[in-house]
């Protein structure tokens, strides 16, 4: 899904915090999003992903505007994930259910997504007793199972240790290409930029400073 | 201090020995705050969450009308309740001023804004987060509403029963509306007073301890549940 952002403008009490004029989101690569701390990146995901709804502009998704339908094909991966207070299988299975996806589908899917982040054997324990880099691909998967056409990342490696970052960038270049659908990634690595990301947009004080390859 | 002690060895005699007069008061204070609670709770448990966690203008004013409602006394609700229900007054083609429906109307009104008011302030605080989860993944406000009231289920069944509590523990309105009828609006708080009053403590003493077991049993049955949680 191609992402069209056209005069967009968000304050927050007066304050200009993002002001992108013409920015568009190539479909089915990975696109980096990077720069300084309040800078709007945040911001720009959860516009893109419809979590914020005050705006000037336009966002068009393959040339439509946000629907019912959009958001059933979108989804953003929080920086800190919240995991329910119910097993990992059913916080995974939660999108499904939403869907009202049938129960045989819904265990076939989510073992295959346990399979490619690893995780099958964590299934029965509680969400919330998770470590912190479980809980990131536990979330991780519960926003791929959905098979979205748009996945959005905030820093979803911020704080974990090495291991895991390689595990989880691993399981999210597999699934991209698996999928081919269109992912958009906060991250504040450069290195992490040249290894997962196919184009880098840089953001400063709400604008788009750089729009390119690294 | 010696009529203190025959007092409650009497008690004891009285709840022992199945008293069904004291026995009646119990099971209809427990029906009446019960179905209150109950009452209010399916209704306002989802409208608190809801408020709280939609934007909305005025919504400032809304939290503080919820807050100030939150300590509106019983007596209070207890005679607007009776105004209305009364034979002159909008609703006395009713008939239902002292009758037990009567005690459940006042108590309900008088548990709404509590379950209402903590409610909100839960979800405000606590429950967007969960809203923001639930809407990215393709959840609806109704679907956020279901996912937060499962998600703080602990602390809204410690807010029931702190509602619970305020119902079976007030004595105003049930007093007012009820009228304190023997044997078919009588319920434990009205008894204590009318039982303090007459100089007949053993009886005031056998509630009072009751009350006071009910409201033990009832926070230890979620303390034991939200420990095993």
């Amino acid at each position: 899904m191609e992402l069209g952002i056209h005069n967009l403008r968000k304050r927050y009490q007066n304050e200009v915090v993002l002001d992108i004029d013409d920015l568009t989101i190539e479909e089915g690569v990975i696109t980096g999003i990077t720069g300084p701390n309040g800078s709007g990146k945040t911001t720009l995901l959860n516009v893109i992903a419809g979590i914020e709804d005050c705006y000037e502009g336009k966002v068009l998704y393959g040339g439509k505007s946000y629907s019912d339908e959009i958001k059933l094909k979108t989804t953003l991966v929080f920086q800190k994930p919240y995991l329910f207070r119910r097993s990992v299988f059913d916080n995974i299975a939660y999108p499904l259910n939403l869907r009202k996806v049938p129960r045989d589908t819904v265990q076939e899917k989510v073992r295959e997504i346990g399979n490619l982040l690893s995780i099958n054997d964590l299934m029965n324990k509680k969400g919330h007793q998770l470590s912190g880099g479980e809980s990131q691909k536990v979330a991780l998967a519960r926003a791929m199972v959905m098979e979205p056409e748009l996945l959005l990342l905030d820093e979803p490696t911020a704080s974990l240790d090495p291991e895991s970052v390689v595990k989880i960038e691993k399981s999210l270049t597999e699934y991209q290409k698996w999928k081919g659908c269109t992912v958009v990634i906060i991250t504040h690595n450069i290195e992490q930029s040249r290894r997962l990301c196919d184009k880098v947009i840089c953001l400063e004080r709400g604008k788009v400073a750089l729009n390119g390859v690294l | 201090m010696e009529y203190i002690k025959q007092g409650f060895i009497e008690a004891f005699q009285l709840l022992l020995q199945f008293d069904p007069e004291v026995y009646d008061v119990i099971g209809l204070s427990l029906f009446v705050s019960t179905s209150a609670t109950v009452i209010a709770a399916f209704v306002f448990v989802p409208l608190g969450v809801y408020l709280g966690i939609k934007d909305f203008k005025g919504k400032k004013m809304i939290s503080r009308l919820i807050y100030t409602s939150m300590s509106i006394p019983s007596v209070i609700v207890g005679l607007v309740v009776a105004l209305l229900l009364a034979r002159r007054g909008p609703l006395g083609f009713l008939g239902l001023l002292y009758t037990p429906k009567a005690m459940i109307i006042a108590q309900t009104i008088l548990v709404i804004p509590l379950i209402l008011g903590l409610t909100y302030s839960m979800a405000k605080n606590r429950g967007v987060a969960i809203h923001k989860v639930a809407k990215s993944l393709g959840g609806t406000r109704w679907d956020s509403v279901i996912l937060i009231i499962r998600e703080l289920r602990i602390d809204i069944l410690v807010n029931l029963a702190t509602s619970f509590s305020r119902a079976i523990s007030e004595v105003g309105a049930v007093m007012i509306v009820g009228g304190n009828i023997k044997g078919q609006t009588r319920v434990i708080t009205t008894t204590i007073s009318m039982m303090n009053s007459m100089g007949e403590y053993p009886m005031a003493i056998a509630l009072g301890t009751i009350l006071l077991i009910i409201s033990f049993g009832i926070h230890s049955i979620i303390y034991s549940y939200s420990q095993e949680e």
